[in-house]
């Protein structure tokens, strides 16, 4: 007989014969896990950094010192006039709050 | 276990890892654990020689890592694949802490516990024994390719390691026990 065949049996025999049974191990795994997050939801950890992103742009845009504020961007928007202050500040601010969703939407934790 | 008749298929470890990802569900995880633990601990324990309590602690720090790890999975290899080289790498790190310890040849004789549990005691410490005196990379490559039942090119992605040096570790590993198991037959 080939002496690599009987020694694969023996290994093969060894391994399905000592493969220990559960006594308890599954408990004890389940025991040493991180705790659960309680209440926590996917969505709450990017709607908070998203809202904070948009109450700070709310306020950049008011207190920004462009003429006319958010009316006058959205007037120069509408008629195309990009290049305006307004228009500028206005994309700015939209701009930093898409790349701020599409990192959030990357972060798988 | 068995499946009683007329009971639903048990869902796939593909289904219980979205489960655990998309809901955090802790019971699917447990149920992952409990399919691949035995398969896990006893890989660990040829890793260690037979020492049943590390080979239990470092299979419960296995599944812990791989609960924390899950989102990355990818599914580009068997679970069970993915789930061995977290067991080989903290294997590796517990050996690597341990070689920098004066007090860790001594050997330990668990043999004999394993030993009690199985009906042909004198094979089983024969091959215990015979284990035992393999390199760390022998020993892990047999490990895989048996314990596990990993084909030689998943031994060589969950060890990390060339698929040749898999291969060299088996042959060279089974060399030195076909030798060391004759040896002891010859023994009176």
């Amino acid at each position: 007989m080939n002496h690599d065949d009987k020694l694969d049996r023996i290994l093969r025999h060894d391994a399905a014969t000592t493969r220990p049974g559960d006594e308890a191990f599954t408990r004890r795994v389940m025991g040493g896990l991180p705790p659960e997050r309680r209440g926590a939801r996917a969505w709450t950890t990017p709607a908070l950094v998203m809202g904070s992103a948009a109450l700070g742009s709310a306020l950049a845009m008011a207190l920004a010192p462009v003429p006319g504020g958010i009316v006058q961007a959205a007037l120069d928007i509408a008629h195309l006039h990009m290049l305006t202050p307004a228009a500028l500040t206005a994309i700015g601010i939209a701009a930093a709050l898409l790349a701020s969703a599409v990192v959030l939407a990357a972060d798988p934790d | 276990m068995p499946e009683a008749p007329g009971a639903p298929p048990a869902p796939s470890d593909a289904e219980l890892i979205l489960a655990v990802v998309e809901r955090d569900d802790r019971r699917a995880y447990a149920a992952l654990v409990e399919r691949h633990q035995g398969q896990v601990r006893s890989v660990l324990r040829r890793l260690t020689k037979g020492d049943a309590a590390l080979a239990d602690d470092l299979a419960q720090e296995t599944f812990v890592l791989a609960w924390k790890s899950l989102r990355r999975f990818r599914f580009e290899s068997r679970f069970s694949t993915w789930l061995y080289r977290i067991a080989f790498n903290a294997w590796q790190s517990e050996a690597r802490r341990k070689r920098e310890l004066p007090l860790d040849e001594a050997p330990g004789d668990d043999s004999a516990v394993l030993a009690c549990e199985m009906p042909d005691i004198v094979a089983r410490v024969d091959l215990e024994r015979a284990l035992g005196t393999l390199s760390d990379a022998e020993r892990a490559a047999i490990a895989a390719c048996y314990y596990a039942d990993l084909s030689h090119e998943e031994a060589a992605a969950a060890l990390g390691i060339p698929l040749g040096t898999v291969k060299t570790h088996v042959l060279r590993a089974k060399a030195k026990l076909r030798a060391r198991l004759a040896a002891r037959k010859e023994d009176p």
